[in-house]
């Protein structure tokens, strides 16, 4: 009730401007909303009141009355709502470039292990939310990595490192800049005297201009200070092998679009590699038959990585015996080199030579080398009779002959300067990264370092296991590490210095071809963090440090004249164009003579051959704490949460060990225990095992031991020693009884007889999938033979089907160009606020992802084929979810999405039953949880403020980016304009490396009435609809694989054990 | 009066020239009156109802906990997944509400076809089928993924100008299942209404003559009131009987109309509908057994009453052996190789176990009603009844999760595990049915006493012999 001394009239008095003691409204004439006027507490109190006016009419005008009564009614409303509200004030004044929830691009670029990626960010409201690829860039050509489009959610990551944290004492205080700065003085006024002696500095690989800038004027200033660069997953093994071939450190480049044979041996071009997103698309040019001719990849590899899932001939082979491989095809190839290089015809020469080599190692040479030898012929004839347009590629695993050998190799086909071209290398004498380790240690242990600066990385975690990194550096007094994350490293060091995201820190960087992007804050530091370039200036001694100011230095430097308006293009475009290297001519060393070919190395009895790979989700581990890259299924494996020893069935056979059980696997004393995970196309005699797992301080998704959260996935570095950093012989399994869960998102389950023989009856139907020659006689005889090889009876609704006079929503994915990358994956995750769920979850069948990459093994089973297929919601015409909804929240919209209404529906599951695509995802818990926790807040701020985060008890699923295409269709109808074809891309087919992905209107005519481009593809030869036979009409079609083989190869009927 | 043992009796003659008697030699409307009433107004319940009643009711508390940690923690609390999207949550409605088919079917289509064995049995089966419809109707509303705005799947005057989407089979269920509810419990009450006057009259305390009083609705057997009480109870059994074959019918087009392998089947009404009252039958003969041994109903319900239900499951037994045999036969015959595959995978899948468990129970097990022995012993036919049960809720489960496992893409099939909230629901669940039931044979009349004493030969007068 409205106590008599608060008199209506006084709170009138408040509202025509006089004194008010409620909260915020001082000189308030006008409320700008009900929430800031139920601020004041008079209101409050009116508004409990249930008749304010009741007690005490006769003091109150039936206007004033009236109002009142109006608004507590109002109010009452408002709290009865069941969530939370929240004010928001708009600006006051509003920037002229800011508009509330409107989505702004910058352009901006990312760097990992050396080499840049340009980005397109789109950010709202000041916070950047999506990451694209920057059309203009070189590396990227508008696609992304998985990486690249997970790294927003490192961004707001509530376990990076926020503050500084001191750990010289016995305990751990957190400190500010200034005090470290206070700290650092004195130290360098030491160090300064003694010419830096004492001194280390070890950073990631980076090719960022201000950075090297910066090293060599700290150099200058600290002669005697010693710089190390160490990346854990090095492409060091390609300098030294130029360095053999030519005598100079070059940098191999390639362009793959011209190229119609590619040899790769070892080498994951297309998954692992600084030009990987480029060199997919450029791969991916050659894959269409219709497009032109088609090219032919071969691979040789110890197992599986997306280069070798789309290979037209993949050869399994154990890492140590690709080097004899790669001899053999030297021989076949270099064998008579200076004849006719670029005659197709196999001379008598050439194959005289290799039986040469054949029968030096007649003594061991078993069927199957023989049998290898023919294909090693086969594929050089192939390669010779393209000569120019071939490419020959070896694997950073690969030592530094081999990849003199494929100098060699390339050089005598004659593909340098079309295929294959070279560059210098930026850092032609730095130390390779493991002798780098290997000195810093010695010095360390040595106690001649008094202060280690280590630029990022996690060299305790990461460093090879026998260098003794993590004891070494316990020598040197003067620890300290810039890291995003308190890691492994920071806990073993004297200072921990935050580091800043790329996302909110100047910088420059180069792509792997040269091009120069400067690196754009989106945001401004979340904590009080710098970057490496404002402390290598801080080192320098410089007090006040403006990172903006060094990369315009810097950027004066390179450019010269006229930089001030190249600056702004290169900030408004995201590089500076025409800054590739320029290509070198490099000679070779050696003349290429004939080798002799050795018998390949003894394989042994009972000896493994172990493989180190970069993992696809956490690369090295740097990714470890990114749900969204842990829960990305692997591309081969579709484990998540987890890596495994990977090895094939033979070979698991041979053990006696099965899926999930824990092994031991020892190799040079070192140990490691950890799952078996059975999985065709490994090598025999083979294990593989991915990097990058079993963090014990990642942060709370990745592992913490201090921090209780369990680790995730398997450490093996300690069995990775600088000896061996890609593969190493000789190690040993022993079972040790356990058995582990391993969360994979297909075959969640070991697949029993007849399961195994349905699934291969459909993988048929559902990728299809021909050789060029049948292409090109069945697409003579059958404009759409792909959408016949199933014969379908007449289809006949049971319902009247919808028609579509306007837009008609379509979408076409190209299986012959998807490289199963998953990038698409982490995008629509990105893009549709898709929750992770985590491992235990996963292991239940309930993952989130509204899109999945299928794999499908094909063929022989000790080397089957794969097949990646990208299934997203086919958004069926005749959509069998909307019959059996009882709610009608999943409703069909006039251009033909399925549309799914949140907020009608109640969750009866009923839809996913009737899906047969099951592609619908339920939230079978309050997956938003976490983000109540008050620490979480930041990570609210990665939601795409156009897509609703969904309740627990609903349903969900792909809407073919709806937001996306109602922004265009309101920016169009605003502009009075219509919607060009291709001016809608869904977020997985934006961040496509291959564009094997397309989305449009199947209605759209431009001006001269040409249909759009999916329209054409759709009705293309080889399109076709899975699952067609329900006659549910999907709208999404997938183009059959062609693949290119070799007849010669076909003709040899390989078989691997 | 002490029960009267009659060891020699036996009523389950065949001959074709004799009447057989409904009950046992000797009853009069008095004794019926009293064997009946006794159980009720007994001061206080034998121990053994104490024992059942305290399990069922710590079920039932186990029940209601489960729901509320369902209900503030998720769906996902369940073992169901992506495609296993229905699991435990689906089979045990089905189940029930297939539980549920007895009691009316009974009191209904035995009442139009005359067969006058009902009376003895009607009442019971009709409880029983009340409190399995309540248990069924909770694992619908509980499985959906918003429990708080269920009330959107009934159509009904909406500021948002919805309504539900008829085309939808979860509809016709709420629709039908409300529908199958609300006439059971108005046929049972009404037919309950003599009784209820009986114990009212018979009343000694206070509260018991208020409560009955007030449920009896004034009866008091007027000519008048038997005139319209036979009128209603005519009408409702011709309303019940379409329900008790529209119920399951519908039930199963949730399955039917589904294109999922193994559910897109046009057998599946006629075939629910078998297995419904196969499964009802066997859990009328579950639950009679005891209650007539320990209530002291056996002179009321006799072993031809038991052996009647008991041809009644192996006939409906055999139309389930002969609905899973052209279950087969269509998909091998359909020629489509994911309906063939459904089939497969169920024989010899990873859950080939629950087939064959289905198949045991269901089709091998009754067969043993072919002998006089098993159809007559009392303790043999709850053996077989309990193991029908088995086998039934193993259909359900194989129908809805073995197809659902595994459909059409390889890619996204999946194994489902229940977890141990699934297990206490499906356990709680027969608490709560136990429960009522037993609450049921406390305080209301077990038989009908009206009807029962209305076959006896003594309402025909004397030298009409039955």
């Amino acid at each position: 009730m409205l106590p008599h001394d608060v008199r209506p009239s006084e709170f009138v008095g408040s509202e025509e401007g006089g004194p008010n003691d409620g909260a915020g409204l001082a000189h308030a004439t006008y409320w700008r909303s009900l929430a800031e006027l139920a601020n004041s507490q008079e209101f409050r109190a009116l508004a409990e009141a249930e008749f304010p006016a009741a007690e005490d009419p006769s003091g109150l005008s039936r206007r004033r009355w009236l109002q009142l009564m109006g608004a507590s009614l109002v109010l009452a409303g408002v709290n009865g709502c069941r969530w939370k509200k929240d004010e928001i004030l708009p600006l006051t004044t509003q920037p002229p470039d800011r508009l509330p929830g409107q989505f702004q691009r910058f352009a901006t670029a990312r760097e990992m292990a050396g080499a840049a990626i340009g980005l397109w960010v789109t950010s709202v409201d000041g916070r950047p939310i999506k990451i694209e690829g920057n059309p203009k860039h070189p590396a990227s050509l508008g696609a992304t990595d998985a990486w690249s489009q997970a790294s927003i959610l490192e961004l707001y990551d509530p376990d990076r490192a926020q503050w500084i944290v001191d750990r010289t004492g016995q305990e751990e205080i957190a400190q500010t800049w200034g005090r470290f700065a206070e700290w650092l003085r004195p130290q360098l006024a030491e160090l300064e005297k003694a010419q830096g002696a004492g001194l280390a500095i070890l950073s990631e690989a980076s090719s960022s201009p201000t950075l090297i800038g910066l090293r060599d004027r700290l150099l200058k200033r600290f002669p005697q200070a010693a710089w190390f660069e160490y990346e854990p997953i090095s492409r060091d093994n390609e300098r030294l092998g130029s360095r053999l071939a030519f005598g100079q450190v070059v940098r191999t480049q390639l362009a793959l679009d011209k190229a119609r044979v590619i040899v790769c041996l070892d080498a994951d071009v297309l998954g692992v590699h600084p030009a990987a997103v480029r060199y997919a698309r450029d791969f991916s040019k050659g894959r269409d038959p219709a497009a032109g001719p088609m090219n032919r990849l071969y691979v040789v590899e110890p197992s599986f990585t997306i280069t070798g899932s789309v290979a037209d001939h993949r050869v399994p082979l154990r890492c140590s015996e690709i080097a004899w491989f790669a001899k053999a095809l030297h021989a076949a190839v270099v064998g008579q080199a200076g004849e006719n290089a670029t005659t197709g015809e196999p001379t008598a020469r050439a194959d005289s030579s290799t039986q040469e080599a054949q029968e030096s190692s007649a003594a061991t040479a078993t069927a199957d080398v023989a049998l290898m030898l023919s294909f090693v012929q086969a594929m050089a004839r192939d390669l010779k009779a393209n000569g120019p347009n071939t490419a020959v590629v070896a694997g950073p695993r690969q030592p530094p002959e081999v990849h003199a050998l494929v100098h060699e190799i390339n050089a005598t086909l004659g593909n340098v300067g079309t295929v294959v071209w070279y560059t210098a290398d930026p850092d032609p004498d730095r130390l390779p990264h493991v002798e780098a380790m290997k000195v810093l240690c010695e010095a360390m242990s040595a106690g001649k370092v008094q202060m280690l600066v280590i630029l990022g990385g996690n060299p305790v975690y990461d460093a090879p296991a026998d260098v003794g990194f993590a004891e070494a550096i316990g020598k040197v007094p003067a620890r300290i590490h810039l890291s995003l994350y308190d890691n492994e490293t920071s806990r073993r060091c004297t200072w921990l210095l935050p580091r800043s995201h790329y996302l909110e820190s100047w910088g420059d960087a180069r792509a792997w071809d040269g091009t120069y992007s400067v690196v754009q804050p989106l945001i401004a530091p979340l904590y009080d963090t710098r970057s490496a370039i404002e402390l290598l200036a801080m080192l320098d001694g410089q007090a006040e440090v403006d990172p903006r100011a060094l990369v315009r230095e810097r950027f004066q430097q390179i450019v010269g004249e006229g930089w001030e308006s190249r600056w702004e293009a290169a900030l408004e475009s995201g590089l500076l164009a025409d800054s590739a290297w320029p290509p070198t001519t490099p000679q070779l060393a050696r003349k290429p003579a004939p080798s002799i070919l050795g018998s390949p190395p003894e394989r042994g009895n009972g000896a493994w051959e172990v493989v180190f790979a970069p993992d696809a989700s956490v690369y090295d581990g740097r990714f470890a704490n990114n749900g969204w890259l842990q829960e990305m299924p692997d591309p081969i494996t579709k484990l998540t949460w987890d890596n495994a020893l990977l090895l094939s069935p033979a070979s698991a056979a041979s053990l006696g060990v099965e899926h999930g059980a824990v092994v031991r696997l020892s190799l040079g004393g070192r140990e490691a225990s950890l799952p078996i995970f059975v999985t065709p196309g490994v090598a025999s005699g083979t294990l593989v095992v991915a990097l990058g797992y079993g963090r014990t301080a990642a942060g709370k998704v990745g592992g913490d031991l201090e921090g209780g959260t369990p680790i995730v996935g398997f450490n093996v570095y300690p069995l990775r020693t600088s000896q061996a950093m890609g593969f190493a012989r000789g190690a040993s399994l022993t079972p040790t009884g356990d058995t582990y869960p391993l969360a994979t998102t297909q075959d969640h389950s070991i697949i029993d007889v007849v399961g195994m023989r349905a699934r291969g009856q459909r993988v048929g139907d559902l990728i299809r999938e021909f050789t060029l020659d049948e292409y090109r006689e069945k697409s003579k005889a059958d404009p759409h033979f792909a959408r016949h090889v199933q014969h379908l009876p007449p289809l006949e609704s049971l319902w009247q089907e919808f028609s579509y006079d306007g837009r008609r929503w379509g979408m076409t994915i190209d299986l012959s160009k998807c490289i199963g990358c998953s990038a698409c994956v982490v995008a629509c995750q990105a893009e549709n606020n898709i929750p992770v769920v985590g491992k235990d979850r996963v292991l239940r069948g309930r993952e989130m992802h509204w899109l999945r990459v299928d794999r499908y093994y094909r063929g022989d089973a000790a080397n089957p084929r794969a097949a990646h297929q990208v299934i997203l919601c086919q958004q069926c015409e005749n959509a069998p979810c909307e019959q059996v909804c009882p709610v009608a929240a999943t409703v069909h919209s006039r251009e033909g999405l399925n549309d799914m209404v949140y907020n009608r529906c109640v969750g009866t599951r009923y839809c996913s039953n009737n899906c047969p695509y099951k592609v619908r995802r339920f939230n079978f818990f309050n997956y938003r949880k976490d983000l109540e926790d008050p620490e979480n807040e930041v990570r609210k701020m990665v939601l795409n403020p156009e897509v609703t985060v969904r309740s627990r008890g609903v349903m969900e699923k792909c809407t073919f980016c709806v937001q996306r295409i109602q922004a265009a269709k309101i920016d169009a109808k605003n502009r009075r304009v219509s919607i060009p074809d291709g001016a809608i891309q869904t977020a997985c087919q934006q961040v496509c490396p291959t564009q094997a992905i397309v989305f449009g209107d199947l209605n759209y005519k431009d001006d001269q009435g040409r249909p759009s481009r999916v329209a054409q593809l759709r009705q293309a030869d080889r399109a076709y609809e899975i699952l067609a036979e329900l006659n549910v009409k999907p709208r999404t079609s997938y183009l059959a694989v062609i693949r290119n083989p070799n007849p010669d190869v076909e003709s040899l009927a390989l078989k691997f054990t | 009066m002490s029960s009267v043992a009659f060891p020699a009796f036996d009523n389950t003659s065949d001959d074709p020239t004799v009447r057989a008697p409904l009950t046992t030699p000797g009853q009069n409307f008095q004794t019926i009156t009293e064997t009946v009433c006794r159980v009720v107004e007994r001061p206080r319940p034998p121990l053994g109802w104490y024992i059942a009643f305290a399990i069922a009711v710590a079920w039932t508390g186990v029940f209601f906990l489960l729901v509320v940690y369902l209900v503030s923690t998720g769906i996902g609390v369940w073992g169901n997944n992506v495609p296993v999207a229905w699991a435990f949550d689906i089979v045990n409605f089905v189940f029930w509400i297939g539980i549920g088919h007895a009691g009316t079917l009974i009191s209904a289509i035995l009442f139009l076809f005359r067969q006058k064995w009902r009376t003895s049995i009607n009442r019971a089966a009709e409880a029983m089928t009340i409190f399995a419809v309540i248990c069924a109707g909770l694992f619908p509303a509980l499985h959906v993924g918003r429990v708080w705005v269920e009330y959107w799947l009934f159509p009904y005057p909406n500021q948002m100008g919805m309504w539900p989407n008829f085309r939808s089979p979860l509809v016709w269920d709420v629709v039908a299942v409300s529908t199958y509810g609300t006439v059971s419990l108005l046929f049972w009450y009404l037919g309950m209404i003599p009784d209820l006057a009986t114990l009212r009259d018979r009343a000694t305390g206070t509260v018991r003559k208020l409560l009955y009083g007030l449920f009896a609705l004034g009866w008091r057997g007027s000519a008048r009131q038997w005139h319209r009480y036979e009128r209603a109870y005519l009408l409702l059994a011709a309303l019940s009987t379409p329900l008790v074959l529209s119920v399951h019918s519908v039930v199963s087009t949730d399955f039917a109309v589904a294109q999922l392998p193994g559910w897109h089947v046009t057998l599946f009404p006629p075939y629910f509908v078998a297995g419904a009252i196969f499964s009802g039958f066997a859990m009328v003969v579950t639950l009679m057994v005891p209650a007539r041994a320990f209530f002291g109903l056996k002179d009321l319900i006799t072993i031809r009453h038991l052996e009647n239900m008991n041809k009644f499951i192996l006939a409906t037994g055999c139309m389930v052996g002969y609905a899973y045999a052209l279950e087969v036969f269509a998909s091998w015959y359909s020629g489509n190789q994911y309906e063939w595959f459904a089939m497969v995978n169920r024989a010899v899948g990873p859950y080939a176990w629950c087939y064959w468990t289905m198949v045991f129970c269901n089709v091998v097990v009754p067969q043993l009603f072919w002998f006089k022995s098993w159809r007559t012993s009392p303790w043999r036919m709850v053996l077989v009844a309990v193991l029908v049960n088995v086998g039934m809720w193993m259909e359900r489960f194989v129908i809805i999760v073995v197809s659902l496992s595994r459909d059409f893409l390889p890619s996204s099939w999946e194994i489902y595990k229940p977890t141990w909230v699934d297990l206490g629901m499906l356990a709680g669940s027969f608490g709560l049915f136990f429960t009522l039931f037993l609450l049921f044979c406390r305080y209301l009349p077990m038989v009908a006493m009206a009807e029962v004493k209305a076959v006896l030969p003594a309402a025909h007068g004397s030298g009409h012999r039955h």
